[in-house]
């Protein structure tokens, strides 16, 4: 808990983390999904599957 | 956040984890690593120079967001940098800081296991000297900041190069020359007609700490070794005439709007028209000259 956070917010507040949360984890959740799929293609490559 | 009725921060919203990484200065980054990736001999399985690239791009995400981390009270008291997401209290200073160690250690990481170590021995060391050795030790204590800080901004072709040959040979050390040398100039110039920004923050700036003479002097001197440094290549018969009549032209337009400045007794800035130019034409510049010398070095290969 950083000095400026409070014990408890409002309903606003709340709403409004929510909110941010929701976006911050769809963004994640689009990082994770391309990071996977480059991390399979840099595998491909290493190992030299495709030659 | 701050509410309109208490004094909080909320939780970020992912856009400003987004401003924090500096995206426009990561753009020059990626662009002149790429003309590096491409200029080198050789080739990149296309995977592991995109790899690369984007580890490039996280690295310097990574060092705008320990420089804003480091920066939050400077950038407060200047009117260019106070909307940045920690002086505009719309993030946790803990969460920048995560963010920039965060982002550092996995470009560096994942640049090392799939790219080469000497990449990312490089891009570590560009992340720290940036974030350390210009953030906090140079840039508030000598008007010298941005002529060594610049290096750090002149990694990125020397990385790209790397990528593809796995070591650094004499092309490459003139690229970051090319820019180590017009980091001066180009900062100056913007120093000038923002002196009372960087006044107000503290920061000892040339035109604050020596006068506006003494700037406009440093600017026309040192565009004089970047010109040369700039033609090098061709000189050397390291590249080919579309390069070479290239880097004549622009180092010409150059040194003629820099000229301009060194003869401007301006002090106030809505008097600074050259220095403005000069300021836009340098990013111009560096765009056209490392996207000209790719292509001729690709071109010749």
């Amino acid at each position: 808990m950083t000095p400026n956070e409070p014990t408890a917010y409002t309903a606003e507040e709340t709403a409004i983390i929510r909110k941010r949360q929701a976006g911050r984890a769809r963004v994640m959740g689009i990082a994770l999904v391309g990071l996977c799929i480059l991390f399979f293609f840099i595998t491909v490559v290493k190992v030299g599957v495709w030659g | 956040m701050t509410t309109a009725t208490r004094d909080i921060i909320l939780p970020a919203e992912w856009r400003d984890f987004w401003a924090l990484t500096k995206p426009r200065v990561m753009s020059l980054v990626v662009f002149t690593a790429l003309c590096g990736l491409l200029a080198a001999p050789g080739n990149i399985h296309p995977v592991i120079g995109f790899t690369a690239i984007l580890c490039l791009a996280l690295g310097a995400g990574a060092c705008g967001a320990l420089n804003q981390y480091f920066e939050a009270d400077i950038d407060a008291k200047m009117a260019r940098t106070a909307g940045r997401p920690l002086p505009a209290r719309r993030m946790d200073r803990a969460a920048a800081l995560n963010f920039g160690i965060g982002l550092a250690a996995f470009s560096v990481g994942i640049m090392g296991v799939a790219v080469n170590w000497l990449c990312a021995a490089l891009l570590a060391f560009s992340i720290f000297f940036y974030a350390i050795v210009y953030t906090i030790w140079l840039k508030p204590n000598t008007p010298q900041n941005i002529v060594i800080g610049g290096a750090a901004g002149a990694f990125p072709p020397v990385i790209g190069w790397a990528a593809v040959t796995g070591d650094v040979t004499l092309l490459p050390i003139l690229l970051f020359a090319i820019i180590f040398l017009w980091t001066p100039p180009h900062f100056w110039a913007l120093a000038l007609f923002m002196k009372t920004d960087y006044g107000a923050a503290g920061i000892p700036m040339l035109p604050n700490v020596k006068g506006q003479r003494v700037t406009r002097n440093q600017i026309f001197g040192y565009s004089f070794p970047m010109a040369a440094t700039a033609i090098l290549p061709f000189a050397l018969g390291e590249t080919g005439l579309v390069y070479g009549v290239a880097a004549v032209v622009l180092n010409l337009v150059f040194l003629a709007l820099a000229y301009r400045v060194w003869k401007n007794e301006a002090t106030d800035a809505t008097a600074m028209k050259p220095e403005k130019q000069l300021f836009a034409f340098s990013i111009l510049y560096l765009f056209l000259l490392f996207a000209i010398f790719a292509f001729d070095r690709m071109v010749i290969s």
